[in-house]
């Protein structure tokens, strides 16, 4: 099967030079994890997670030790967070985008989504236009 | 590609009741229990995106969304086959629409519509934004339905001029002051929405005169094609070079459920004309997608072969 038969037609994205905390608020609105990036033309140019911009409101941390637990407290957590809420996105984004395109096969979509450990998988066309995203809960409801 | 722009959608819910009971006195009646109901994504730029959906076409419906109904609205397009890209606003819910349907009183449905949620102005930007990048791919773009509260009533206008400016068609199904507004960018199709108001600023639109009258003005300024309703089984349909009466052989008791029928109708015909096809097998098509959507539960008929077959029943008079 293609990957444009499984994945869900949906192009929710940001441009790059749109503020943090806007992103922070589309991702809680639109209940996503991660979003992909686009410029003018709707080609994807890069990613970005929630766990970028938790990687960039506390690096040491997350270098280090990759818990929150040693996160001495929430109010620290909330002051850097507030440090880069006004940082465009390109700041904080992966230009290295993982993606797939439309008329690649289902296969290889899970491969990269199992493989590297990503929650979705974002589907372009072959001029590089967003046209989806393939998540992990769309595998999962195809292959049942 | 089709891209639809529904600013203000809805959850539709449709009761269907033996007879709706309105107390006038405390000690009345007044529970009215429903013998069916339904609960689907509305908004006429999203009911004219389900239906091409199920003819087939690929298109993408854009607006604003908000809250729990708004994840109502895009999980449905979805699960239709809809592209969606949506804007998330953050000041409330997504709008419910209600609408009781009385038993052999079908074809008068009660329709209460709620008012929708303020958009701010950063999520009007970051709507403009996308809708630029969606002009690149489109080759047409349907603006439809009311706005939420407080925006511009210029919007239609200002996307429509957008949408010429790229070279892409426009067609527009609204009611009295966004449409009004939106004429001087000249759309390719115009459908006035005459379910609240029969008059439109300095149009009036109650009898045949009237509407050919408006709508020989309005190809005057630029208009391609003016369809308006005259009657539940009708319409009269204005281009520079003619005027037609177009009408189906039906009868308004076989009438289910009229929500999304007008939106069948112009869905019908830019889905012909998309394909190539001539103005009369457009106009024939969507008003037999606009009957048989009347006749169904559902609010949009999705069975092409049908629709082909209730051609027949459509008669086009030249006027």
């Amino acid at each position: 099967m293609k990957v444009g038969e499984i994945m869900t037609r949906d192009l929710t994205s940001v441009e790059k030079d749109i503020p943090v905390k806007e992103l922070i608020f589309i991702l809680d609105s639109a209940k996503m994890s991660n979003m992909p990036v686009v410029d003018e033309e709707g080609k994807l140019i890069a990613f970005i997670s929630e766990k970028d911009i938790i990687k960039a409101a506390l690096p040491g941390y997350f270098e280090m030790l990759h818990s929150t637990s040693f996160i001495p407290d929430m109010n620290q957590f909330a002051k850097k967070l507030g440090q880069i809420a006004d940082d465009p996105v390109e700041r904080h984004m992966h230009p290295d985008v993982i993606c797939v395109e439309v008329d690649d096969d289902d296969l290889q979509a899970a491969d990269l989504i199992i493989r590297k450990n990503l929650k979705s998988l974002p589907v372009i066309d072959a001029e590089r236009r967003l046209v989806g995203v393939v998540k992990r809960i769309d595998l999962l409801h195809h292959l049942l | 590609m089709i891209v639809t722009v529904t600013p203000n959608p809805s959850v539709d819910e449709v009761y269907w009741v033996d007879r709706l009971k309105i107390g006038k006195e405390t000690q009345e009646e007044y529970l009215t229990r429903a013998t069916d109901s339904d609960i689907s994504a509305g908004g006429k730029g999203i009911n004219i995106s389900i239906f091409l959906a199920r003819m087939g076409l690929e298109n993408i419906a854009m607006g604003f969304v908000g809250g729990y109904t708004g994840h109502v609205v895009v999980r449905a397009l979805r699960d239709e086959g809809v592209t969606t890209n949506f804007v998330w606003t953050g000041s409330g819910e997504t709008r419910i629409n209600l609408t009781v349907l009385e038993h052999g009183r079908e074809h008068i449905p009660i329709l209460i519509d709620g008012p929708g949620v303020a958009v701010a102005e950063a999520e009007m930007n970051r709507f403009m934004r996308c809708y630029r990048r969606m002009l690149k791919v489109a080759d047409w773009v349907v603006l439809a339905g009311s706005l939420p509260p407080q925006v511009n009533l210029a919007f239609y206008y200002e996307l429509a001029k957008l949408a010429k400016q790229a070279g892409v068609k426009v067609a527009v199904s609204a009611g009295a002051s966004c449409l009004t507004h939106c004429l001087p960018a000249a759309p390719n199709i115009v459908k006035p929405d005459t379910r609240e108001h029969l008059s439109f600023e300095w149009m009036k639109l109650r009898t045949k005169e009237e509407i050919i009258n408006a709508g020989k003005r309005i190809v005057q300024d630029g208009v391609e094609i003016m369809i308006v309703s005259h009657e539940v089984t009708g319409d009269i349909v204005i281009t520079r070079d003619n005027i037609w009466e177009i009408n189906a052989r039906v009868q308004t008791t076989q009438f289910r459920n009229l929500v999304g029928a007008d939106d069948a109708l112009l869905g019908g015909v830019i889905y012909q004309i998309h394909n190539g096809a001539g103005i009369e097998q457009a106009l024939r098509f969507g008003l037999a997608a606009g009957i048989l959507s009347a006749e169904s539960r559902e609010k949009v008929c999705g069975d092409k072969g049908k629709i082909e077959h209730e051609m027949a029943n459509i008669t086009l008079k030249r006027i």
